[in-house]
This record gives structure tokens, C-alpha cells and sequence, in this order.
């Protein structure tokens, strides 16, 4: 699994290609699992596939408002989310897994949709992270792709019990 | 059941009071006559200008008081309001012996001297109209304000504005303008009440009656809580953007209809979903009344709305407040 840094050092076209991958990946995760299974912390702390799933639907709506936001304004305050609030909040565990995916794939659509279209001084637009410091839009397809990785991992392992 | 000051009254006042409760409708027989009025009144508060609305209003008042064939009266427009310990002033009639009776309106609000939106601004003429028809029509030697006065009010209103019976099945909705001209304690009060009342509504409800679209196009209660939690998130933050930056420019991410399928509110439990609820909705309003008074000017760009201020959200939010717990309500029903 690449590092952040690794993934960085990719051609963009590259990072895009993981991004464009992640919701065939995450539906074949899930394929066949119970609704039982795929709601089942492994531990108290630790998500179950379907908030993981919830999760990267989520931040995907999220990174397509600072997208927004970037392309806008000059160098914007962004603010950091929330995710175990929004697990708990929107009550992740009494999803279904399966139309979460659905709902991922379209977010993540839309995401590429606006990822096509940017010309090459869109990409270094950039904005303030309260944790992360000056971002640019293609400092957040780094992330994302990171994010995506480091997610369909944890899904993996929650499907299989583990932390 | 007349209101409580009835007993405080005389027995003479008590009869005047009986006849004032006993007339619940005033008939104008060509109310179309007077449509042009109310439209050139509409148009002159939009312009703010004060010369322009004392002009409307003297006109919609004399054609009024004209086809109820009852004496004129002298039409003062003013400014804005003054405070009264009370409250602020909307209007007031006065006589004066051996003078002909004079009504005054305030067109700006006292706080933030906005312009009175349109229908307020109407409900008062109308209101102080209805002092100068119980003296003058129905010739009762004291004006009180009875349930008859006000259903009085309320019969020239949907006269004149007959496009406004709409809004009847669902009186306790008031527009976003309505909520713009309040006074700021009142749209928090509006925002701070709006938990309880929400669990008011779906309280004793089964699951089953919560989870009821009432036509497949429109929320169910429970869609309608899930949605208002979100939402709060969703302005809450935009408010906070407004605030660390000059003119952000306040993004949309999707529809609420598009909340409601992805994030599943269907499968959601109501219980839980009011609670976060609340506990979002108390966070924003410790926000808020942490504000200094100049924040409450400062904006952000919206796509469709255009510039909106922190006031303008907060009327947005009462609104916001007040159409969804009607549509519950309505859902609750089987109404869309």
C-alpha cells in the first residue's frame, strides 16, 4: 500500500486511476457478506465495513465541497470534518452496505467529473487545512487516493473480524 | 370563550365587547376594485421609499373606507418604529374631538429599520382600519380586540390578497421575509424551541406512522427530522465560514432530496435522529448568541440566494423551521 509520499510522487493520471477504481473494489469487498457481518464491529472502537462504506460516501461529498471551495475563492479556510460524529449522527450501522456503495460510486463520479475538466493551474489552487496546512487540489487527490486505500484495508479487515 | 381581560371588563364594556365578538366578517362587495390598490401598495414599500407608500397606503385606505361607505381618515406613514416598553409600535389610531381620526403606520422596523415586510405591513393598515370600522360601521362606542376584530382583520386580509388562502391551511408558517423583520429574539426563540416542538409532533407516533410517505414523492416525518439534522449541520456551517472568512462563497454539495436516498433517513431511527438534532441545534445558537452585533452583518455568496448575512440565515433557519414542522404534521396526517 503506497505512502501519501509515495502516491504524490505519481503522475496524476495515475492517482486518478485509483480513485476511478475504488467502487468496483469496495462493491467486490462486500459481495456476498451478510447484513450481519458487514454491520459487526471488531472491536468497540473500531468501524464496521457498512460505516466504512458510509464513511468514504461521506468525506467523497466532502471533498467535492472543498473542490468547490478552491476553485472559488483565494486560498479559503477549510474546515476539518468530523467522521466519528457523522458514524454516529447519521447512524452509519443501520445502513445498507450495498447502496452505500451505489451512492459512493456516484459521488465519486461526480468527484471525476469535476477532476476532468481542471487545467493545469486549477490543480495548484490552494486552501488552508486546520490539521494539514496549505493543501492543493492535487495535494487532495493524493490524499484521497491514500484514503481510499487505507479504507478498503480496514473494510477488508472488519469483514474478517479484525481491527 | 371571550379572552381573559373580558372579566376585568364593565358590565357596559362586557355588552360592547359581546357585539364586537358577534361580527366575524366584513363583505366588500367588489374586492377585485381595490386588487389594483393593494398591488401599487406592494410595489411602493418595495421601493422604500416613504413619500411613495403614504401615497399607496392613503389610496388602499380611502378605497377601503370609501366601499365600506364609512367616513375617510387622515393616513400619516412614518419611519421606523419607535420602542414602546412593550415592544415596537406597528400602527395606531387615534381620535381626536372635532378632528378627523388618524391612522399611523410604521414602515421600518425599530431595530435594524428594515422595511416591514409587505403582508405585515398590510395586517397592521388593516388592523387600524378595523378600530375606524367599529366606530364608524358597526358603531360600537369602544374598539376591543376581540376574536371577532381579528376574524374581521382576517376576512378584508384574504379580500384583498386572495392568493394568500393558501397559506391558511398553515398559519404558523411565516414567510422568510415575515422572519426577516422580526426582532432577532424572536427568530432565536423560533430556533430555540423547534426540538421540543418537533418532539411535540412525533411523540405517541408508531414507527410505522413515522415511516409513512404520505405520497411517494414527499418525506416522511422521520425523513423530515433526519433532514432538519442534517441541514443544521449543513447551515450551521455555513454560518461558521461566514465568520472566519470576508465573502466566502457558501457551497452546496447536493439536494436534500439527494441526503434523504444516500444517507438511507429511511432506515434511520427518529429517536435518535432528534436527538442529534437538538444537541446541533443547541450548538448553533451558543454560537449565535456569543455573536457581537456587527457579526451579524457579515456575508457569504450563495449560487441562487446571492449575497445572504448572517441575520439572512438565521431568518432562513426560522423559516426553514417553521415549513418543515408544518410538513411533519402534514406527513403525520397522510398529507403531502
Amino acid at each position: 500500500m503506497p505512502t501519501m509520499e509515495e502516491y504524490a510522487k505519481q503522475p496524476i493520471a495515475d492517482r486518478v486511476k485509483r480513485l476511478e477504481r475504488t467502487p468496483d473494489e469496495l462493491a467486490a469487498a462486500i459481495k456476498g457478506q451478510s447484513a450481519t457481518v458487514l454491520a459487526k464491529r471488531p472491536d468497540e472502537k473500531n468501524w464496521a465495513a457498512v460505516e466504512v462504506v458510509c464513511h468514504l460516501r461521506d468525506t467523497e461529498e466532502g471533498f467535492a465541497g472543498r473542490f468547490q471551495m478552491l476553485l472559488a475563492m483565494d486560498d479559503p479556510q477549510l474546515f476539518g470534518p468530523d467522521p466519528d460524529r457523522w458514524a454516529a449522527e447519521r447512524q452509519y450501522l443501520r445502513n445498507d452496505a450495498g447502496d452505500a456503495v451505489a451512492a459512493f460510486r456516484k459521488r465519486r463520479q461526480d468527484t471525476l467529473d469535476i477532476l476532468r475538466k481542471l487545467t493545469s493551474e486549477q490543480w495548484k489552487r490552494g486552501g488552508s487545512h486546520p490539521v494539514r496546512g496549505r493543501i492543493t487540489i492535487e495535494d487532495f487527490v493524493t490524499l484521497m487516493a491514500w484514503h481510499d486505500d487505507n479504507h478498503l484495508d480496514q473494510l477488508k479487515r472488519a469483514v474478517e473480524g479484525k481491527a | 370563550m371571550p379572552f381573559a381581560y373580558y372579566e376585568r371588563l364593565s358590565r357596559a364594556q362586557q355588552k360592547i365587547y359581546r357585539d364586537s365578538d358577534g361580527v366575524t366578517e366584513l363583505r366588500l362587495e367588489r374586492p377585485a376594485d381595490l386588487h389594483p390598490r393593494v398591488t401599487a401598495l406592494q410595489a411602493a414599500l418595495s421601493t422604500e421609499a416613504r413619500p411613495a407608500t403614504q401615497a399607496a397606503t392613503e389610496g388602499l385606505i380611502d378605497g377601503l373606507t370609501d366601499a365600506l361607505g364609512i367616513p375617510r381618515v387622515t393616513v400619516e406613514v412614518l419611519a421606523a418604529r419607535p420602542h414602546a416598553q412593550w415592544g415596537e409600535l406597528h400602527g395606531l389610531y387615534t381620535v381626536t374631538r372635532g378632528r378627523r381620526p388618524k391612522i399611523q403606520l410604521w414602515m421600518r422596523t425599530a431595530k435594524h429599520k428594515r422595511v416591514v415586510a409587505f403582508r405585515t405591513f398590510l395586517r397592521t393598515l388593516l388592523h387600524e382600519v378595523g378600530h375606524h370600522i367599529d366606530y364608524t360601521l358597526l358603531r360600537l362606542p369602544d374598539s376591543f380586540h376581540t376574536e371577532g376584530f381579528y376574524k374581521r382583520e382576517s376576512s378584508l386580509f384574504y379580500q384583498l390578497v386572495p392568493d394568500a388562502r393558501r397559506r391558511v391551511s398553515a398559519p404558523a408558517v411565516r414567510s422568510m421575509e415575515d422572519w426577516r423583520a422580526a426582532l432577532v429574539a424572536d427568530r432565536l426563540e423560533r430556533l430555540e424551541r423547534t426540538p421540543s416542538d418537533l418532539a411535540r409532533l412525533v411523540r405517541g407516533h408508531t414507527g410505522t406512522v413515522l415511516s409513512r410517505r404520505p405520497a411517494p414523492d414527499a418525506w416522511s416525518a422521520k425523513e423530515v427530522v433526519c433532514h432538519l439534522r442534517d441541514a443544521e449541520e449543513h447551515l450551521s456551517g455555513w454560518i461558521r465560514m461566514i465568520l472566519a472568512m470576508d465573502d466566502p462563497v457558501l457551497v452546496t454539495t447536493g439536494t436534500a432530496d439527494r441526503w434523504v436516498e444516500e444517507r438511507q433517513y429511511a432506515r434511520h431511527h427518529v429517536g435518535a435522529a432528534w436527538d442529534a438534532f437538538g444537541r446541533r441545534r443547541d450548538e448553533t445558537l451558543d454560537l449565535l448568541r456569543g455573536l457581537p452585533a456587527e457579526a451579524w452583518a457579515r456575508a457569504g455568496r450563495h449560487e441562487r440566494r446571492g449575497r445572504m448575512t448572517v441575520d439572512d440565515l438565521i431568518a432562513l433557519m426560522a423559516w426553514h423551521d417553521d415549513n418543515h414542522l408544518d410538513q411533519v404534521k402534514r406527513a403525520l396526517d397522510g398529507k403531502p
